[in-house]
């Protein structure tokens, strides 16, 4: 544990001067800062009252001080957890230190990650007047000038994604309009990025935060967008392996596992062979999707960036000698054979001529052998995927179709898209209908399909309702085809000898590890897990070749996370809450024509153009703030940003507290009369001190709705101070006095406006701040006593104050102004509120730090040896802060001299 | 030192300097200069990140001689000196160039003017650069020992705080008992205490610190020395007075206020029942019952804020404590009396922060509050009946001109900085434009003074409530400990010295020193100037004044200040 004689909490002018002073006088001080900088507010003022002092220039050399103290350690990107009291009368604090993803040693400050950066979000710096990255340094003078990557958590996209796509930044790079970054970003995960882009279900948008609000984003046709760009401008992946390693992998299998593996081990230097039964590469991406939504040549496009790293495809070369391979020289083994066998139907008449499992039916149309359809009545018996497959090919094949499934629609396993658009493309569903038996001619030809209603009971294993036969309630369906896709199966036969398999027939493996009972065996994909998607065989494939290549390089395959740098799933509740503007966006649907009996295998859905591409990707919500796009990581000259970095918590001793934890502003929303968030031109006042501060956003004041330099400029004081309909009865104090120095800003920037304050009292109460209000009242401002009761805007963005003139008569008024600039108060911080787990820290009625011996004792708090210096205690301005801490640290140090007499004289 | 190796910085300062100074041209007229190794332009100087790229450069060029042209050298001075303290450089081989205050400020409707301006001025801050010797800092051991003048509730507190801390401290009042203005108050806002009940407290506890020693009756009559180690004269007025020496390493002032005291007229003042505030608060802490005035019963009472404060021809400043001082006296008649009408006629009322409470509970209990325009003040007079009348006009109804008879008219008073012409002419303190103490700078450096180890504390800086006089004490407490905890100071070594082979002892240096830091010495049978690096400044009034030009200035040679001059002469001719 680290011992300091005191912890101070915040860096703001209280918090800085309270370190400074207690190191000075020799004390060992743990300063702790939330924000990526130590300075607080101060240093984001334009100029400070009275002098009119630049504030950067009278807070920079304080924040250098603090940092190079030799007595002070400072924190920044960290927070206090929670401070106990140790038995010696002693504290003990818990301090995280946030990852700031960035290794502080290494970086420069050159902002190169922030250029690179594809994520936009409000800058807190700027008082959400314009945009900062994802990636950032907090402000110019920040201390110390190192980047923070803000990350809140993993995307709700990427955190859905089986095979671990990084959804969000694909997306965040396509708005960025790095097309082909977007596309290598994807081909990162696996090679098929065509086949993805199009026949993947998508659980991205299933978690697209989008979806709760006017639907997800079309996350997949994104994908889709970059990979035919790709295809159509680039010539080969444009990806270079590293140096062969000398080690070989064999990989049973060309399906999305087998591929995916492929890919990633040939990358890494692996001499990689791929053993594919049948005469052509692609698994199920070559024989069971139809060509209607997986065009063949997509799948050729994306196997070309398997064998463009010089990866071999043996096709028509099935294995059922493992241990042949292993003799052959090959240093592992990839089992991914899939799920190639369709399962029986188990009934009476299952021989007869004319039924056909729906894996060989699409397998044979793909193959060129389609059977005429035409004028033929097919029953497709299932409801999953391969059905709605099974049944929309029969269609194009000029059949009658028919779906008979035991269950309801609600049951049904297939993705509500594909049974759609096998209803819009005229095939017929009977639901609760269960086949018990095929009904042939006497040649062995079907006649028809035999079934029993069901209706349905209590749910079963799978949490959908059991099916439950209606007595006397059997049927026949009439027909000439019978089309059976209610499963598959692995086909482990010939592995049975060497490898563990289980009853239903799949490897077993480790599910972790994916390595098998023979080491050098591993196996991943359907043949593992049974049947599921591509995106989960791409997953499993990564995984694998993870797994190998840490075998093969000797490193344990247990003990790590992830695979890649996930944080937690990021909580939708939390990106709804932080959105301030919300901008509507309708979703972007594919305008897909379905033909009611559709004639080809031509692909239905049209591909995705790039406004259509850019306006999709607009509407992302920036849910884990970072993307995950990685720009950062490359653009970093000294490479020190680390993803994988995590938080550190740590505990610290200390004899004493400051807490310094300042004030919030008003949020001035909360009066809804005065329009904020509503109308462009009014601001706070916040942002008018950002808009004339020597780093402000623009070079001149102008007003946000249309950057109009303003020339009536009106000021609304006591927003959200003494104002019970608000809950807050007290006096913000510095309210008054920081307008008024805004005003003299303001005439001296554009010594052509006019500005007017809407004051209640003019509380100028201080050293020489009456004096320079008079000065403000000479330069022009005008004052108008009493509070405004509303405003409205006119069309040209103009904003109308209704007011009571009290010192002209009383008179109710109203005044049109350019730009209206709300004088928001104070509020407490409740920070300070959790810091104590012992005991509760005493606050005021207000939720301020309570002092409960102001009189003779500022700065001291509830609990001994805790102590608040500054506006944590209550509002105050700069020169009352520094007061106060200074109070504060002379009882700090009168606590520590207690303390150290009573620790040597023994009692 | 031939062959320098100097690097010269020059600062946007955002937009401060190069909205009007071409920033990028400065650099490359300067980069040329004789010695100069490094010429860069940076946003913000002073920012951490460009420190740290200064003292990468100072490092990887073997500089030994920087220039930072920014701001001015008050602001900065030592923080670059403490970048080439980090960097291994000797911190007096720096020199600031001001081109902000001097020059783009000035000059705001002249950027090419300001741009050549600025040039000479980085060229002659190089050429003294090129001159520049490395000095150490003089190091002092201090005394750890504080004076606190004045025993009010400010002093009494900041000795505590003194003593807690180890220091020891001489706390010197002049009246012969302690407490100051706050001993006379009753119930005191917010926390209703009673004035005299602190100041009973803060007594005891002085008297339980065998670390502080009270002089009562007692005034600093003298004081020499310098900051660390001042050794002081103080008279104690008893009855055959005495004088003692006491030496400290810092001086904590805290000698109050006093009130303003209106004119025979003023508001009626001069007339029975108008009181100042500091009047009525006596009369109101001395009342037990209802509130009476002379035996009869107050029935109504006006006050008349502002008076002597926020005058255009008087006192300017806001006294800062008034309204609220006033809105708590009158929760206190109200508590007092409940029947008691109250009139506040005021112009702003300045209940600031928390106070705010006592004005909304001031009206929820009937004060009525009146805004009188600030041209036409309210008048007091005696009617024919006897009775006080306040004629006001108020805003707040329209203007309407109101007549309100009062049996009491409280004048709400302020704070007006105390006489003290013995202290001033001891300490030589700077005073602001509204009679009060100066700090060294308003908002950061609120409690020190331009003296070192001087500080203000209370009132005597500015008007301020009790609690606020009380932090202001216990800041002036952590400035004395941050600076006489450690043991030693460092001063600057930017002092005067004397070649003894060349003086001829005249004494004008003696006689000119402002500081006392000029002695007469004796050299090989010769009297000499003999200066104390401890006592001088640095100011250099005594440099030009030696007929023999015996005396130097370090860091500010003669040759220093040619090569300056020879260098900004050459450029405006050329």
């Amino acid at each position: 544990m680290d011992h300091y004689d005191v912890l101070v909490v915040g860096s703001g002018i209280g918090g800085m001067e309270s370190a400074i002073k207690l190191g000075d006088m020799g004390y060992k001080v743990l300063l702790v800062e939330k924000e990526g900088s130590v300075g607080g507010r101060v240093i984001l003022l334009s100029k400070v009252f009275p002098t009119l002092d630049c504030a950067s220039c009278i807070t920079t050399p304080k924040m250098a001080a603090t940092i190079h103290h030799p007595n002070i350690t400072a924190m920044t990107y960290s927070e206090v957890m929670g401070i106990r009291r140790g038995g010696d009368g002693r504290f003990r604090a818990s301090v995280r230190q946030k990852a700031r993803y960035v290794d502080e040693s290494a970086c420069t400050g050159c902002q190169l990650c922030e250029s690179a950066c594809t994520v936009a979000v409000p800058d807190q710096f700027n008082a959400d007047l314009i945009a900062r990255r994802a990636a950032y340094i907090p402000f110019p003078q920040a201390v110390p000038k190192k980047a923070v990557i803000e990350r809140a958590g993993t995307s709700p996209c990427i955190d859905n994604c089986p095979a671990g796509i990084k959804a969000h930044g694909y997306v965040s790079l396509i708005r960025s309009g790095k097309y082909e970054e977007a596309f290598q970003l994807v081909l990162d995960a696996t090679p098929l990025v065509g086949s993805l882009g199009r026949a993947c279900y998508a659980p991205c948008e299933s978690g697209c935060t989008r979806g709760e609000l006017e639907g997800p984003l079309p996350i997949r046709r994104l994908k889709r967008f970059v990979a035919d760009r790709h295809y159509r401008e680039m010539e080969g992946p444009g990806v270079t392996p590293a140096q062969p390693n000398g080690k070989r992998v064999a990989i049973v299998g060309s399906g999305p596992a087998g591929l995916t593996a492929a890919w990633q081990l040939a990358r890494n230097g692996y001499e990689v062979k791929i053993f594919e039964a049948a005469e052509e590469p692609g698994g199920f991406l070559r024989y069971a999707i139809p060509a209607y939504r997986l065009p063949q040549d997509v799948v050729e496009q994306d196997i070309a960036n398997v064998t463009a790293l010089g990866v071999q495809i043996a096709t028509n070369s099935p294995v059922s000698d493992l241990g042949a391979l292993r003799r052959d020289g090959f240093d592992a083994v990839l089992l991914a054979t899939g799920t190639p066998l369709s399962s029986g139907l188990g009934i009476p008449g299952e021989q007869l001529q004319g039924v056909v499992g729906g894996l060989d039916f699409l397998r044979g149309v793909r193959h060129g052998r389609a059977p005429d359809l035409h004028g033929r009545r097919v029953v497709v018996v299932g409801g999953g995927n391969v059905a709605m497959d099974a049944a929309r090919t029969a269609r194009r094949l000029g059949a009658e179709t028919l779906v008979a499934y035991r269950r309801g629609r609600e049951e049904m396993p297939a993705h509500q898209a594909e049974s759609d658009d096998a209803a819009a493309e005229g095939v017929e569903f009977r639901f609760l209908a269960a086949p018990i038996a095929v009904v042939g001619d006497s040649a062995g030809r079907v006649q028809g399909l035999r079934c029993q209603r069901m209706e349905l009971g209590q749910p079963d294993a799978s949490g959908r309702r059991r099916p439950t036969p209606v007595p006397g309630s059997e049927f026949m369906l009439p027909c000439d085809e019978v089309i059976a896709a209610i499963g598959m199966l692995p086909d482990t036969a010939s592995f049975e000898a060497a490898l563990p398999i289980a009853a239903d027939r799949s490897v077993k493996v480790d599910p972790h590890t994916l390595q098998s009972e023979i080491p050098y065996i591993f196996a991943a994909g359907d043949v593992v897990t049974g049947p599921t998607d591509i995106a989960r065989a791409v997953g499993q494939g990564r995984r694998a070749a993870h797994m190998i290549d840490r075998w093969l390089t000797n490193r344990p395959l247990t003990g790590f996370h992830a695979l890649d740098d996930r944080l937690a799933a990021v909580d939708t509740a939390e990106v709804l809450g932080r959105q301030r503007r919300y901008t509507r966006h309708d979703p972007l649907v594919a305008d897909v024509q379905h033909a009611a009996l559709p004639r080809d295998f031509a692909e239905i859905e049209p591909p995705m153009r790039e406004d259509e591409a850019l306006q999709g990707a607009g509407a992302c919500l920036d849910c884990g703030v970072c993307s995950e796009c990685g720009q950062c990581v490359a653009a970093c000259p000294p490479s020190a940003i680390d993803l994988s970095m995590r938080e550190r918590t740590f505990d610290a001793e200390v004899g004493a507290v400051v807490v310094s934890t300042g004030y919030k502003l008003f949020a001035a929303d909360l009066k809804p009369e005065y329009g904020f968030g509503k109308y462009p031109n009014v601001i706070t006042a916040m942002q008018m001190d950002r808009l004339i501060a020597p780093t402000r956003p623009f070079n001149t004041i102008l007003r946000p709705g249309d950057g109009k330099v303003p020339e009536r400029i009106a000021y609304v004081m006591c927003t959200g101070s003494r104002d019970k309909t608000v809950g807050n009865p007290l006096c913000s104090k510095i309210c008054c006095m920081y307008s008024t120095k805004q005003n003299q800003l303001i005439m001296g920037t554009l010594p052509l406006a006019d500005v007017t304050v809407h004051y209640m009292d003019v509380r100028a109460a201080g050293k020489r701040y009456e004096e320079f209000y008079q000065q403000a009242k000479d330069m022009g401002a005008s004052y108008i006593k009493g509070r405004v009761a509303k405003i409205t805007e006119t069309e040209n963005g103009n904003l109308i104050l209704r007011y009571e003139d009290i010192e002209n008569g009383g008179e109710i008024a109203e005044a049109e102004y350019d730009l209206v600039v709300l004088a928001v108060g104070v509020q407490p911080n409740r920070d300070p509120e959790r810091l104590f787990l012992d005991e509760p820290l005493g606050l005021d009625d207000y939720y301020y730090v309570a002092e409960p011996n102001e009189d003779l004792n500022p700065g001291k708090t509830s609990i001994p040896g805790v102590f608040v210096a500054g506006a944590a205690s209550g509002t105050k301005d700069i020169v009352d802060t520094i007061l106060h801490a200074g109070a504060a640290v002379a009882q700090v140090a009168a606590h520590l001299e207690q303390e150290n007499r009573t620790k040597k004289v023994p009692v | 030192m031939n062959g320098r190796r100097i690097g010269v910085f020059v600062c946007h300062c955002g937009g401060n300097i190069s909205d009007y100074v071409d920033v990028a041209k400065v650099r490359e007229a300067v980069r040329d200069e004789p010695d100069v190794v490094v010429a860069e332009t940076t946003i913000f100087a002073c920012a951490d990140a460009t420190q740290q790229d200064m003292v990468q450069a100072i490092r990887d060029q073997r500089l030994d001689g920087l220039v930072v042209a920014s701001c001015s050298p008050k602001l900065h001075t030592f923080t670059f000196r403490g970048v080439a303290k980090r960097a291994g450089m000797n911190p007096y081989l720096y020199t600031q160039v001001n081109i902000r205050e001097q020059d783009s400020w000035a000059h705001t409707d002249d950027p090419a003017g300001a741009t050549e301006k600025a040039i000479q001025l980085v060229r002659a801050g190089i050429a003294r650069t090129r001159l520049s010797l490395p000095l150490d800092p003089i190091e002092v051991e201090t005394t750890p020992k504080t004076m606190v003048i004045g025993a009010g509730i400010t002093g009494l507190r900041a000795a505590i705080g003194l003593a807690d801390i180890g220091l020891g401290v001489y706390l010197i009042e002049r009246e012969p008992q302690l407490g100051g203005w706050v001993a006379r108050f009753g119930a005191m806002y917010p926390h209703q205490r009673k004035g005299w009940e602190l100041v009973d407290q803060l007594a005891a506890q002085v008297r339980r610190r065998p670390l502080i020693t009270v002089f009562t009756s007692a005034e600093l009559t003298a004081k020499s020395g310098s900051f660390g180690n001042y050794r002081t004269e103080v008279r104690i007025n008893r009855e055959v007075p005495e004088t003692i020496q006491l030496d400290v390493g810092s001086i904590v002032v805290s000698t109050g206020f006093e009130t303003y005291e209106p004119a025979v007229g003023e508001y009626g003042y001069g007339i029975d029942g108008v009181l100042t505030l500091p009047e009525f608060k006596a009369l109101l802490d001395s009342s037990k019952g209802e509130l009476s005035y002379n035996g009869r019963k107050v029935s109504t009472v006006a006050y008349i804020y502002c008076v002597g404060s926020r005058q255009p021809d008087g006192n300017a400043y806001c006294s800062r404590y008034c309204c609220a001082a006033t809105v708590h006296a009158s929760l206190e008649v109200a508590r007092l009396s409940a029947g008691v009408q109250q009139y506040h006629l005021y112009r702003d009322i300045r209940t600031y922060g928390k106070y705010e409470l006592m004005y909304t509970e001031s009206r929820e209990r009937g004060s009525v509050y009146m805004k009188f325009p600030e041209e036409a003040p309210p008048a007091v007079a005696r009617g024919a009946d006897g009775r006080l009348t306040v004629t006001t006009r108020d805003l707040l109804t329209e203007g309407a001109e109101l007549t309100i008879p009062a049996d009491l008219v409280v004048l709400v008073t302020g704070m007006v900085p105390r006489k003290n012409e013995t202290l001033m002419g001891v300490l030589k303190l700077p005073v602001g434009s509204d009679g009060f103490f100066n700090e060294i700078h308003p908002k950061l450096r609120p409690v020190e003074t331009v003296v070192d180890g001087v500080l203000i504390a209370g009132t005597c800086q500015g008007p301020k409530n009790s609690s606020e006089s009380v932090a202001s004490g216990l800041a002036a407490v952590t400035q004395s400990a941050a600076i006489l905890k450690k043991g030693v100071a460092e001063l600057d070594p930017l002092v005067a010295t004397v070649d003894a082979g060349a003086c001829e002892w005249c004494g004008r240096c003696e006689e000119t020193c402002p500081y006392a830091a000029v002695s007469r010495a004796h050299s090989d049978g010769r009297d000499v100037a003999q200066i104390d690096p401890a006592v001088c400044k640095g100011c250099g009034g005594c440099a030009p004044l030696c007929p023999e030009g015996a005396i130097d200035l370090r860091g500010y040679t003669d040759a220093q200040i040619r090569a300056m001059i020879d260098r900004l002469v050459e450029v405006s001719t050329a």
